[in-house]
């Protein structure tokens, strides 16, 4: 039962981990990874009522991240409000709201994750969300890769920039409601940060640096879940450290 | 028939005139150069031309017609890894005829098949304009906006992206609207001139219409900053 779970683990952290590096590949070309960071507070609270009123936590967590996704992206396009400070603000708020809402323990499995614990259906969600999201991006990747380089050439051709930001922030969203049962919502940023980040100081062209993202994720993923279990350490911290260990090294590999 | 025909285009900021009454035609081929001083609203022209900005009165492009745009400046992050043969197959109508592949794109402004491997990032300013140029070209435009870069091209550079421009004129009878802000280039390379300052202060051919009279209207004290500027490249 235990080596079920096992596999399980290393399916749903594997497709997670390929799915974040993706996103976190088209997130880096414009610094959009801090806010996206930020944004996966907002989770919390939808989180910790799905627990209380029982449904599936994802739900709550997607439902709020979507609602958080929208009010980064009207602010950003109809007010002149900064975006930092909104983030800053509702985005802590959010997450002292989601601290009074969920118990001590639910607390900790929500805030650095537990892929251990995963069941079949949830590996099988897991997996089938990161599919949808890495076809998604893969099938708009011309428009999301130059409205994210240039939202003003992105326009010169007849693309809805503004369209094209939201729905790369919900695909975002969605990214970080399957990845929250990995690392939890503090360390999710990790996941579309630091491979992306670790394939940018090789990547010789777009297409490797996507494909570099999504391998420096997977094979984080495999590494963390196998260390944490010979260890019996929380996967989700050692993954992080682990793909720490990698930007630290392709630093080294681009300054030679 | 024009390819772009703006009528009474008035464009509002915080409750404050951007351009006021601004009325013009570009027909195929033609060569119109945009002139004025800073905040006179060239660029935010460009933006109503584009789409990307709220107007009153009417902006008409001939039917099919595609605008190419480039802009002065494009902010790169330096590490971009992004290659110049992907970043011009990102443009939606890219490479349907050899006259349109990356590879033409290149010579056409004068660049070596080499630079396709190259990452944008890692271009100079004067490369990366041609390479925008390229960018423009390889998506069949009949207009190019063209907003002129002001300082980061050396001048041997500008003098061969202004020959390239009217190659491009001459050969695919491309027509350009050119946001220049120097007025040897305008006299040198376009047919008609709309000089902006909030309002429409001229518009015909430069050498009819750029009196001293409109001139100091435009510019007012700064004119003679201007053609300090231009004497200085002379001398280069």
């Amino acid at each position: 039962m235990e080596q079920t779970n096992f596999i399980y683990a290393l399916l749903a952290g594997g497709a997670i981990a390929a799915a974040g590096g993706t996103i976190g590949s088209f997130a880096l070309l414009r610094r959009m990874a801090l806010v996206g960071d930020a944004l996966s507070h907002v989770a919390l609270p939808g989180i910790a009522l799905g627990l209380i009123f029982h449904f599936d936590p994802f739900l709550g967590a997607f439902v709020f991240l979507a609602l958080g996704t929208l009010i980064i992206w009207m602010v950003e396009h109809k007010t002149k409000l900064p975006v930092d400070t909104l983030v800053g603000v509702v985005f802590t708020l959010a997450l002292a709201a989601g601290a009074l809402l969920s118990t001590e323990e639910e607390i900790l499995d929500t805030l650095f994750g537990d892929i251990t614990t995963v069941s079949g259906l949830d590996m099988f969600m897991a997996v089938a969300i990161s599919l949808v999201i890495i076809a998604l991006l893969l099938y708009f990747y011309k428009k999301f890769s130059l409205t994210l380089i240039s939202p003003d050439l992105s326009l010169s051709v007849g693309y809805k920039p503004h369209m094209l930001e939201l729905l790369f922030l919900t695909i975002f969203a969605l990214g970080v409601a399957v990845g929250i049962k990995f690392t939890g919502v503090l360390l999710i940023g990790s996941l579309v940060i630091i491979p992306p980040a670790t394939a940018r100081n090789i990547a010789w062209s777009m297409k490797s640096y996507i494909r570099l993202s999504a391998f420096f994720g997977v094979l984080g993923a495999i590494l963390g879940i196998f260390a944490a279990k010979i260890y019996g350490l929380a996967p989700g911290p050692v993954f992080v450290i682990i793909a720490g260990v990698f930007f630290f090294v392709s630093v080294f590999w681009r300054r030679r | 028939m024009p390819i772009l025909e703006v009528k009474n285009l008035s464009v509002w900021r915080d409750r404050k005139p951007v351009l006021e009454g601004i009325s013009f035609s570009v027909e195929k081929g033609e060569n119109l150069a945009v002139i004025g001083p800073n905040g006179a609203g060239k660029t935010t022209l460009f933006r109503a031309i584009l789409g990307a900005q709220k107007f009153r009165g009417e902006i008409i492009k001939a039917e099919g017609a595609r605008i190419g745009y480039v802009p002065q400046k494009l902010d790169l992050e330096r590490d971009l890894p992004i290659t110049v043969r992907e970043f011009l197959t990102l443009m939606p109508h890219e490479g349907t005829d050899k006259n349109h592949s990356p590879e033409s794109v290149l010579s056409m402004v004068g660049l070596a098949t080499e630079f396709l491997k190259r990452k944008i990032g890692e271009l100079s300013s004067g490369e990366l304009q041609r390479i925008m140029v390229a960018w423009s070209v390889i998506g069949h435009p009949d207009l190019l906006l063209f907003d002129e870069p002001t300082a980061s091209i050396d001048i041997a550079g500008q003098e061969t992206v202004y020959e390239l421009l009217r190659k491009l004129q001459d050969e695919r009878g491309l027509a350009i609207i050119i946001i220049s802000h120097d007025l040897s280039v305008v006299y040198k390379y376009a047919g008609k001139v709309l000089c902006l300052n909030k309002d429409q202060i001229c518009f015909g051919p430069p050498a009819e219409v750029l009196t001293p009279f409109e001139l100091e209207k435009l510019y007012g004290e700064k004119k003679k900053f201007y053609y300090h500027i231009h004497e200085k490249h002379g001398t280069n």
